[in-house]
């Protein structure tokens, strides 16, 4: 690439330097010059709404928008003076007048809103425009966010982030004058949208408590919020999370735009289902009596485990594991494994073969933003890893990258998708149309799941490698495999066998005692168990020990259970898809008597 | 003590909660070096009723009815400096919220229509204020010369607001000396 020509500029006096084509906000910016905003967002494109962040250039009468004016070298700039301040207060007090901007019961009081914060900044202490008081509706339909558009301002960042970060579009504006505003779909609600992914993007976008999420409504201002780097383990994508915590519990999570994987984006996932959905938690360790599970203290049911092993041969027992645990609680199961008759790791349906195919490459889901093709095999991007699905359908809606679609479920990606086939159903044409697709492809990306490790999905995919590399250009594509659960590779890789049929290996041979980390899966993994009701798989075993954060099917159908830590009391490093390995910050001190998952395994043992 | 004749204050509380004159007490012993400077004629903290002639009128609350209109008009009338003091009286804030909705529909919600009420009757005795069909903040009506915004303003905003007009400057708010909540 050609290194980008320098230019020179002043802004209120100071030499700036920066690159032919930067915006004066990105160059004032960059120089430690502060000019106020409130409709620009650096990841988004620039809309010049808003007009707080209008600059004087010299021997202009105009005052521009930074955001949306390319700075042209040499020329000189005034970003702050006092006509500057009296035009921002003014655009200031029209925002403040329009709606119903009260503070003293919105969501985002206390400086979370940066419409009250920039009030403040300009001493705008009374609004000289008389106030239109608008009777305008709030959205509360959906499922984990509000829209109350007494507070919005229209500055379209939610829209923008909607469509270029999350590449859904549900957002929009609509009317015109002082009707004008954002509307979900075709004018409906976010309660009865198919569009909208639940990302919460929009509400992370928003600057003021327009957009609100309710889990964190009133629950603390995020200002004085202690905040947690940490990664998300709701799928093997390894997204970068902010937690913000206040008195041991979670206020809000936002994407952290440090991550290299997600630059800052989420999922429905990762931003709400962690946190903001309840569920049943596990606080403390229990034994069946003839009744019902009765707590007891650790010691107690550390001891009981110990006198019914001390009566078993190792080889009646059994070790099987959660994917979703952390390296270093695998590498616990790797020690401990001598004394189980086996070990096993529990897996989706086809999916050992893609954990012990090892991760991708590094950079993968990166190179999604660079690729002109995508094809996407037997994996539903969109169902499971909401972000590496944003990054498709941004390829394709802003690129024009070329995306093709081989699945086994019909998913939402196939709207977007140049080719969309059904996997089984594949005739020799089609194979004619997909060579012409994919013929000058210069970046191909290959995203695939476990349906891609069936017969018929391997030799799809060798038909697709052939195709690309016959290719004149012969472009091996990016391989971005993609496990549904978190840490599978990674613990297949410390040498925990993948089982995807979990009855098959309980009956191989007689047990009597079989311990499973269920670790912090929302139902306790039994939905890993597709085959049989767990209960009917799990009774014939005699002792039964589930260690899990939440309760589900396995710990009714268990004899003794231990309270696990989930992902936010966690320490330790999670792998991701691309290999890298990513760090777990524990975000709270762990609830009741919870330990985490290497600490108990550690002490079963000692 | 000084000889220096004494500025006379005169406070009134108009469509709102009470809150920033409970913040105004919350000066402590503040009120104390306050007295040394000022004489506080009528206020709802005195219980004098009648307004005489000032140097600084404060007002709390929005103006939700007549009543509200006629003592902030005599207030400005009487005062040679008039201050707003809290949002209902900056923004109108809370109260403000009825303009909504028909001035109807909020007094039948009110008296008729709710919940605990078994037999409702709309307020119509000569000595009841009536309500405005739209609240409003003060200075929609009046001149205003300085403004302190909060909900309430706390004691140390309203302090640093006070000292500020007493030395004859008007108060210069940036983020880390008011809030509007």
């Amino acid at each position: 690439m050609i290194a980008p020509k320098q230019i020179t500029v002043t802004i209120d006096g100071q030499k700036c330097v920066g690159d032919e084509g930067q915006t004066v906000l990105q160059i004032a910016t960059a120089n430690h010059i502060y000019i106020p905003t409130l409709c620009y967002l650096k990841h988004l494109s620039s809309w010049g709404g808003c007009r707080m962040c209008i600059v004087e250039i010299a021997g202009s009468p105009k005052v521009v928008p930074s955001c949306a004016t390319p700075a042209v070298d040499g020329t000189n700039y005034s970003a702050n003076n006092d006509r500057l301040r009296q035009l921002r207060r003014l655009t200031l007090e029209l925002l403040f007048s329009e709606r119903n901007h009260i503070c003293p019961f919105c969501p985002t009081n206390h400086g979370d809103c940066e419409l009250q914060q920039q009030g403040y900044r300009h001493g705008m202490d009374s609004v000289r425009y008389p106030y239109l008081y608008p009777a305008l509706p709030v959205d509360t339909s959906g499922e984990y966010f509000a829209l109350d558009h007494n507070r919005c301002i229209l500055c379209t960042r939610c829209v923008r982030v909607c469509d270029e970060i999350e590449g859904v579009h549900t957002l929009d504006v609509a009317f015109r004058g002082e009707k004008n505003r954002v509307v979900v779909d075709l004018n409906g609600t976010f309660g009865a949208s198919d569009t909208c992914t639940n990302c919460g993007a929009c509400v992370a976008a928003c600057p003021t408590g327009a957009l609100f999420d309710k889990a964190a409504a009133f629950r603390g201002k995020l200002n004085t919020c202690q905040v947690v780097r940490t990664t998300c383990t709701e799928c093997p994508v390894g997204c970068g999370l902010l937690v913000f915590t206040k008195e041991n519990r979670i206020v809000e999570v936002f994407g952290d735009h440090d991550s290299k994987v997600s630059l800052g984006h989420l999922c429905a996932r990762g931003r709400y289902e962690t946190w903001a959905v309840p569920r049943e938690r596990i606080v403390q360790p229990m034994i069946r009596t003839i009744h019902a599970l009765k707590p007891v203290s650790w010691q107690q049911a550390l001891r009981e485990i110990a006198r019914i092993r001390g009566k078993l041969d190792a080889t009646q027992t059994a070790l099987l594991v959660s994917p979703r645990i952390t390296n270093e609680a695998a590498k616990a199961v790797a020690r401990v494994a001598a004394r189980f008759g086996k070990v096993g790791m529990f897996v989706a349906r086809d999916e050992s073969a893609l954990c012990e195919a090892g991760t991708g490459a590094l950079e993968g889901t990166n190179s999604l933003s660079n690729a002109d093709a995508i094809i996407v095999l037997g994996a539903q991007p969109s169902r499971t890893h909401g972000v590496l699905a944003a990054k498709i359908r941004n390829a394709v809606r802003r690129r024009r990258a070329k995306l093709l679609v081989f699945h086994a479920h019909k998913s939402d990606l196939d709207q977007h998708a140049d080719i969309c086939a059904n996997i089984v159903s594949l005739e020799h044409v089609f194979w004619d149309r997909v060579a012409e697709a994919l013929k000058n492809v210069k970046r191909p990306a290959l995203v695939y799941g476990a349906a891609a490790m069936t017969p018929i999905g391997v030799t799809v995919m060798a038909r697709l490698i052939q195709i690309l590399e016959s290719n004149p250009s012969r472009h091996a594509p990016v391989l971005i495999p993609l496990p549904t659960s978190t840490n599978s590779q990674a613990v297949a890789a410390a040498g925990v066998e993948p089982v995807e049929d979990v009855a098959p290996w309980l009956d191989a041979q007689p047990l009597q005692y079989l311990h499973i980390i269920a670790s912090d899966e929302p139902d306790g993994g039994a939905r890993l168990f597709e085959e049989k009701p767990v209960r009917v798989l799990l009774e014939r075993i005699d002792c039964v020990v589930v260690q899990a954060s939440y309760q589900s099917e396995l710990t009714e159908a268990a004899r003794i259970v231990l309270p696990a830590a989930m992902w936010s009391e966690k320490s330790g490093t999670v792998t991701n898809i691309e290999g890298r390995e990513l760090p777990l910050q524990s975000v709270l001190t762990p609830r009741g008597e919870a330990r985490e998952d290497a600490r108990i395994l550690g002490e079963l043992v000692s | 003590m000084s000889d220096k004749p004494k500025i006379r204050v005169a406070t009134a509380w108009l469509g709102g909660c009470s809150g920033c004159h409970m913040s105004f007490l919350d000066l402590d012993e503040r009120l104390i070096e306050l007295s040394k400077l000022v004489e506080l004629t009528a206020s709802p903290i005195t219980d004098v009723k009648e307004i005489p002639e000032v140097d600084v009128g404060i007002v709390e609350g929005a103006v939700c009815t007549d009543e509200n209109e006629h003592v902030l008009r005599t207030m400005r009338a009487r005062c040679k400096v008039l201050v707003a003091i809290g949002d209902c009286a900056v923004t109108g804030n809370i109260p403000a919220l009825r303009n909504q909705f028909l001035l109807e529909d909020v007094v039948a919600r009110g008296f008729i229509e709710t919940e605990s009420t078994q037999i409702g009757e709309m307020p119509n005795d000569p000595v009841v204020p009536r309500l405005l069909k739209r609240v409003r903040p003060i200075h929609e009506l009046v001149k205003v010369d300085a403004y302190i915004p909060g909900c309430p303003p706390d004691a140390d905003t309203i302090w640093y607001a006070l000292t500020e007009l007493l030395a004859g400057r008007a108060p210069n708010w940036d983020e880390r000396t008011f809030s509007y909540d």
